[in-house]
């Protein structure tokens, strides 16, 4: 951006079409949401006329506790987890060489383009208690031979985990990428080992990358309903599934307003973190045109 | 440590934890039983009954014609919408940012859930549009990722030269930078067309009577389907992303 | 680019505009009509049947009170057809464009709660129990305590119905599973706290596959749906509880404001022919209440007391009836449960 302020008259025809855009279909909606939790519902399924705060009352079930404290447990062992699995993938995907890292990528990213769904069937299948997987780690007296591998939180846990990876992988290794290797030759060259090396130049150097990867794992993971719902068990559920359940089963729209609304703060309160972090960090080096 | 091969191990070991239901699922959709979960047999019969399934190919058809007017409106949409961000930097742009990036990160229950109260409010009937609807909406986020990406490593200099030679804004705009952008835009294009495609939670939500896309009619089997059938399915929706992604690979190898 | 966008742009147009008088929008359960039979009616009618399938009649309920409107017949059970009519969301039928309605067997509309059939046809019975597999449960007795068997952990099902899987626990308990008693209720969600803990998941269509997979060896489910993967696994056997379950029936209705009404009717009328009714009768392993159909059936299926159960069978099980306000305690049992560790 050249040092002149451009002319300003450009700015609202290019910015209309898509604020007005967002405006209508995600604030509207969402102040709809937060509307709908307090007014009650009807019998029938609707939403009646008048205000009340039976749906928050509602939301002080202490069901609700398990519920949202397994949420987030979970959301948070799967992110923990996938940064755990791709720093080290993008370290070694950054220092090979070129080819061997287009072909990396691609192989990462060609299982994410499948459907979603049906690679969540692919666990269902493959974790199927009558199933290869399952006779063999019997076989190997790993797992009792009446065990089953699916329907419970660990099942969730390992699609959550196959599901979001590539979300953890891209943001760390594009990070990586940017990252001067030279600086770690530096450290040792200093004296520095190996491991203190990594944790004490890489990991720093890529934490930006590391937050993207937190934030697009931890908050979608929040929300999970699929997974719990094809691989969980009766003890998998997930916030996600009570929102669907009091949608489609219950009828009850003003507790599933309720709750959405919950979660909805629940899910602004990390990106209005980074979204601060970020703006503090542009007031200490204000952003600057052209390569950094 | 960092030296030794422990990353190239972990890298190899999530690989081929990526690859391994996958690989099930298609030696699956040869199994001659009928429930997949005991081998009896090679057999093409899966195929055969997929070719014959009528609901499955009209939910690909709705699921194309949502993709492809999504994707088109959403380029377009988010195009703009970077160009806007990445030129301007006043507070509106900052606003304009934040609301951009919320699409990106909701969960896709919320929005959902959301947009069927707000389609339900304003009376709109559930149906093809409001999937075509719920689905620019997240797609115009990524494709304004994606481009205001590119913007941020463009080379200005020639669009300076441009201005220097007289050339006014707009025509600097459409005859230098979108043509440079394309691929950028194209990328993003791309990407809004995978997630159009695959949707499932935010389209559930959302559909209406005729408008079962293939992602739902997927669920519906997965429910009460054949293993077998769904894992023919699949492994013909594989093939067709592997094939596409080595045509576009082909493509970008010869322009560049 | 640009193109793309009017391209789009007109397709889109385009879907709203399809030619509606030739078109049948159905809304029912998956599997619901044998395939063959709805072929033959759109070459008879020259026209195409689009069918949308729902899981339970409260998500199809909630999609219609959201905005779906475009569906012309759908297939309710007989509690939910009550609570629609209340909202006035059903077309009264008329009977004139109906005549195949002569050929329902009056014994089966008395357990219906529509019984003149004034917004409602009867579709199909079926009867709720518990299916197994006989060469991995040898030691079956037929009763709902077999959901309190800890050595079947992990391998059972029972219905995500609230009103069948509470209603279970109630005709286990003794009681009515119409009850609206709260003592009573507490009770029952208890019960189902406990069988909880055996249960692999709450399922209302995979059940049925998992069974005859070898995935699930005890599920409670529908008779009919038991019976056709019966055919896929000998072992599979379908018994109904001695303390009772529930009897249902689906039916066809008409949606007020429907796009094509006169199809709809045809439709109707088309599936109680005799010889559809029977065709429909041996595909699903349901029961249609035609009587003149019961002669065109197979002697398998005359004989089989899971479709013609005996007088005392019918005598234990009971309607499940749409309780008005009252659905409101057994959504709050049914939450107690969900969300119970």
């Amino acid at each position: 951006m050249s040092a002149a302020t451009p002319r300003r008259t450009g700015e609202w025809p290019l910015t209309l079409p898509s604020m007005v855009w967002l405006a209508v279909l995600v604030l509207v909606p969402a102040l709809i949401v937060f509307t709908v939790a307090f007014k009650p519902g009807d019998p029938y399924g609707g939403v009646g006329a008048g205000w009340t705060l039976d749906g928050l009352r509602g939301l002080a079930r202490e069901s609700y506790l398990a519920i949202g404290w397994r949420t987030i447990y979970l959301s948070l062992l799967t992110t923990a987890l996938c940064l755990l699995l791709a720093t080290p993938m993008a370290y070694f995907m950054a220092r090979v060489r070129q080819r061997w890292r287009r072909t990396l990528l691609l192989l990462v990213v060609v299982p994410f383009w499948t459907s979603f769904l049906v690679r969540i069937f692919a666990w269902k299948v493959l974790l199927h208690p009558e199933g290869p997987l399952k006779r063999v780690l019997a076989a190997l007296h790993i797992v009792s031979a009446d065990a089953t591998l699916l329907y419970n939180p660990g099942a969730v846990l390992l699609v959550m985990v196959y599901t979001s990876l590539p979300f953890a992988i891209l943001p760390i290794y594009a990070a990586a990428e940017k990252f001067d290797f030279g600086l770690l030759e530096a450290a040792r060259d200093l004296g520095a080992r190996s491991l203190h090396a990594f944790w004490s130049v890489f990991m720093p150097g890529i934490r930006r990358g590391l937050a993207s990867a937190a934030l697009l794992v931890f908050i979608p993971s929040l929300g999970s309903y699929i997974i719990p719902d094809i691989v969980g068990g009766p003890s998998g559920e997930m916030i996600g599934n009570v929102i669907a359940q009091r949608v489609f089963s219950d009828r009850n729209l003003p507790h599933a307003s309720a709750l959405s609304a919950l979660l909805t703060l629940v899910v602004l309160a990390p990106m209005l973190a980074a979204l601060v972090l970020r703006s503090r960090r542009d007031e200490v080096a204000p952003r600057r045109a052209g390569p950094r | 440590m960092k030296g030794s091969r422990f990353p190239l191990l972990v890298t190899a070991a999530v690989i081929a934890f990526f690859y391994l239901p996958i690989l099930v699922l298609v030696v699956n959709s040869f199994n001659a039983s009928r429930f997949g979960s005991t081998w009896q047999g090679w057999s093409l019969h899966w195929y055969a009954r997929l070719a014959a399934e009528r609901e499955v190919w009209a939910a690909l058809r709705i699921t194309l014609i949502v993709a492809v007017s999504a994707t088109a409106a959403s380029a377009v949409l988010g195009t703009t919408a970077a160009l806007a961000i990445h030129r301007y930097a006043t507070r509106l742009q900052r606003l304009h940012s934040v609301l951009i990036s919320v699409p990106l990160v909701m969960p896709e229950i919320l929005v959902g859930m959301s947009l069927l109260l707000f389609f339900a409010t304003i009376g709109l009937e559930l149906g093809i549009f409001s999937i075509f609807l719920a689905h620019v909406t997240f797609s115009l986020s990524f494709v304004a990722m994606v481009v205001l990406g590119r913007l941020q490593g463009f080379d200005e200099s020639l669009l300076e030269a441009a201005r220097d030679l007289g050339a006014s804004w707009w025509t600097t705009t459409w005859r230098v930078l979108l043509p440079m952008l394309a691929p950028g835009i194209a990328t993003g294009a791309l990407l809004a067309f995978t997630l159009s495609i695959d949707d499932f939670v935010i389209t559930f939500f959302v559909a209406g009577p005729g408008a079962t896309t293939l992602p739902i009619r997927i669920y519906s089997m997965i429910k009460h389907g054949s293993p077998p059938l769904i894992s023919a399915l699949s492994t013909l929706l594989l093939v067709v992303t592997f094939v596409a992604v080595w045509l576009s690979q082909r493509l970008m190898e010869r322009r560049g | 680019m640009r193109l793309a966008a009017v391209a789009s742009g007109a397709m889109l147009a385009c879907t709203g505009c399809r030619a509606r008088e030739s078109e049948l929008h159905v809304y029912t359960w998956a599997d619901y009509f044998k395939p063959e039979v709805v072929a033959r009616f759109e070459t008879q009618e020259r026209c195409r049947v689009v069918i949308d399938t729902f899981d339970s009649n409260e998500a199809m309920y909630a999609k219609l009170r959201a905005g779906a409107s475009g569906y012309d017949v759908i297939t309710p059970s007989s509690y939910m057809v009550q609570v629609m009519n209340r909202q006035g969301m059903l077309l009264a039928l008329d009977h004139t464009r109906l005549p195949n309605l002569v050929h329902v067997d009056r014994e089966i509309l008395r357990v219906t709660i529509d019984r003149e059939m004034g917004h409602s046809v009867p579709y199909m019975l079926t009867i709720t129990g518990l299916a197994y597999l006989r060469d991995r449960v040898p030691d079956f007795k037929p009763t709902w305590a077999m959901l309190d068997r800890s050595d079947l952990a992990g391998r059972m099902t029972m219905l995500n119905d609230m009103r069948e899987t509470i209603g279970a626990a109630l005709k286990f308990l003794g009681y009515s599973l119409n009850s609206t008693d709260e003592g009573e209720l507490a009770k029952a969600r208890d019960v189902v706290v406990r069988w909880k803990r055996n249960l692999a998941k709450f399922e209302n269509e995979q059940y049925k596959t998992g069974l005859a997979s070898g995935e699930f060896l005890l599920v409670h489910g529908y008779s009919g749906d038991i019976l056709q993967v019966q055919k896929e696994n000998r072992e599979i056997v379908f018994a109904v509880p001695e303390e009772g379950a529930s009897f249902a029936c689906d039916d066809l209705v008409i949606r007020k404001n429907a796009p094509n009404v006169a199809l709809a009717y045809r439709f109707i009328n088309y599936l109680h022919e005799p010889a559809v009714a029977a065709e429909n009768t041996e595909f699903l392993s349901y029961l249609c209440p035609n009587l003149a159909s019961y002669p065109l059936l197979s002697e398998a299926v005359r004989a089989n007391p899971a479709l013609f159960p005996s007088a005392e069978v019918r005598a234990r099980c009971e309607v499940i009836v749409d309780l008005g306000s009252a659905n409101a305690l057994y959504t709050r049992v049914w939450d107690a449960i969900k969300t119970a560790p």
